[in-house]
């Protein structure tokens, strides 16, 4: 089956080595906006005779998609040729993280089913794996009714521009059924995440309450939050005062449901760390190869409500080095 | 010479006695609020809250069964 992979970043690097190790993908179509860089990346990633690279342009886009079994978006800003791809009948994998992409990728979902293709909105660490973490948490609940999603470090230099973005837009938050408009970088909370322990967390743009209210039908909240310094919000409206690391170090993800089952009301946290750019591409990888099995469900939304079965999924990036834990105990305890 | 009002120097400085006590209240108030920023700071424990419990990485198992605390 042949693939066609949008950008060569930091996770479209990890996603490409990923494809090209799967049984399913035997062709890899690259299409990317400056050749040279991409020559040197993806001779690192191996595989010769089995890659193509192409440089961008509508014509050349739409001539890559012909007799794709999946295409994936691992570049900012490229949502809008997932339609491209649903015309096409090819399913369509985005790690868009923008509130405005994904809702951009949403709009496709009509048209998605009529054509029996999958759109995924949000295939990288949040949202994407905190979509399969939160869907996997609510499988032992009647009734989901809070989603609370935090982050801890960047990916890639696209990455770690959209988290400095993320700290200056307007924020929105399902309160009560409907959405609340906050000031980004406010609300405050200490989260606890796997291996590295607390950090302050702050409201942040993206797109993971969205989806989720997606999923979860009758939520009652659903918030999203990163890890962030004085000096990242402090700055945040400025320019980025220097180039950003050609990647970031260890991040982690904590994902928090509050639901019901039976009369009682409990409280599942479920998390994970690793380099973000490597989780997304693992994430994006696993996500395209369910997509072009026809193992999603069809339609445009996060992974929490396109995979029927979100524990095998978690299983399936166990076994690929993305390892999930819980948390077991209980929070702050009272001051003695 | 007989002074002829407002031909001379009007004397409109605070007095030297008046600018010091200001002074001194204000280094005062200074010393005071550095000392009530130490003793609090002091006094704080710092650090993030204790918590009892900790991560553990789902197994076999909880891939199987659905994950409850």
């Amino acid at each position: 089956m042949r693939a066609v992979l949008v950008g060569l970043g930091a996770v479209g690097a990890r996603c490409a080595r990923q494809l090209l190790s799967s049984v399913l993908i035997d062709e890899l179509v690259v299409v990317v906006r400056h050749r040279a860089p991409a020559a040197g990346v993806l001779a690192s990633i191996g595989s010769p005779g089995s890659v193509e690279l192409v440089e961008l342009s509508p014509g050349d886009f739409g001539r890559s998609l012909r007799g794709a079994g999946v295409v994936v978006l691992a570049a900012p800003g490229t949502a809008t040729f997932a339609r491209e791809a649903v015309d096409q009948g090819v399913p369509a994998v985005s790690v868009a993280d923008a509130t405005d992409e994904v809702r951009l990728l949403l709009g496709l979902g009509t048209e998605a089913r009529d054509r029996g293709a999958a759109v995924v909105a949000g295939a990288g660490m949040a949202p994407g794996l905190s979509c399969l973490l939160a869907a996997a948490a609510a499988e032992g609940m009647d009734e989901v009714n809070e989603v609370h999603v935090a982050t801890l470090g960047t990916g890639g230099p696209a990455c770690a521009r959209r988290h400095h973005a993320a700290l200056r837009e307007m924020v929105e938050e399902w309160r009560e059924g409907a959405w609340e408009r906050k000031v980004a970088s406010s609300g405050r909370e200490l989260v606890w995440f796997p291996d590295l322990g607390g950090a302050d967390c702050y409201r942040v743009e993206r797109a993971d309450p969205l989806l989720m209210v997606e999923a979860f039908p009758g939520l009652r909240r659903a918030t999203t939050r990163a890890a962030a310094s004085r000096r990242d919000r402090l700055t945040s409206w400025l320019p980025m005062l220097r180039p950003p690391h050609p990647e970031g170090t260890v991040g982690a993800l904590r994902v928090e449901v509050r639901g019901r089952r039976g009369d009682k009301a409990g409280t599942v946290v479920l998390g994970a760390s690793g380099r973000p750019a490597l989780v997304a591409g693992t994430v994006a990888a696993l996500a395209a190869e369910m997509a072009a099995s026809r193992l999603l469900k069809p339609g445009a939304g996060g992974l929490a409500s396109l995979v029927a079965t979100p524990r095998e999924a978690l299983a399936e990036l166990s076994r690929r080095g993305v390892k999930a834990e819980i948390f077991e105990g209980v929070g702050p305890a009272p001051t003695e | 010479m007989t002074p002829v009002a407002g031909s001379g120097p009007t004397n409109t400085a605070r007095p030297r006695g008046a600018s010091l006590r200001l002074l001194s209240r204000a280094l005062f108030a200074v010393v005071l609020a550095a000392l009530a920023a130490v003793v609090v700071r002091l006094r704080g424990t710092g650090g993030t809250p204790r918590h009892r419990g900790g991560w553990r990485e789902l197994s076999a198992e909880d891939f199987v069964e659905p994950v409850e605390e």
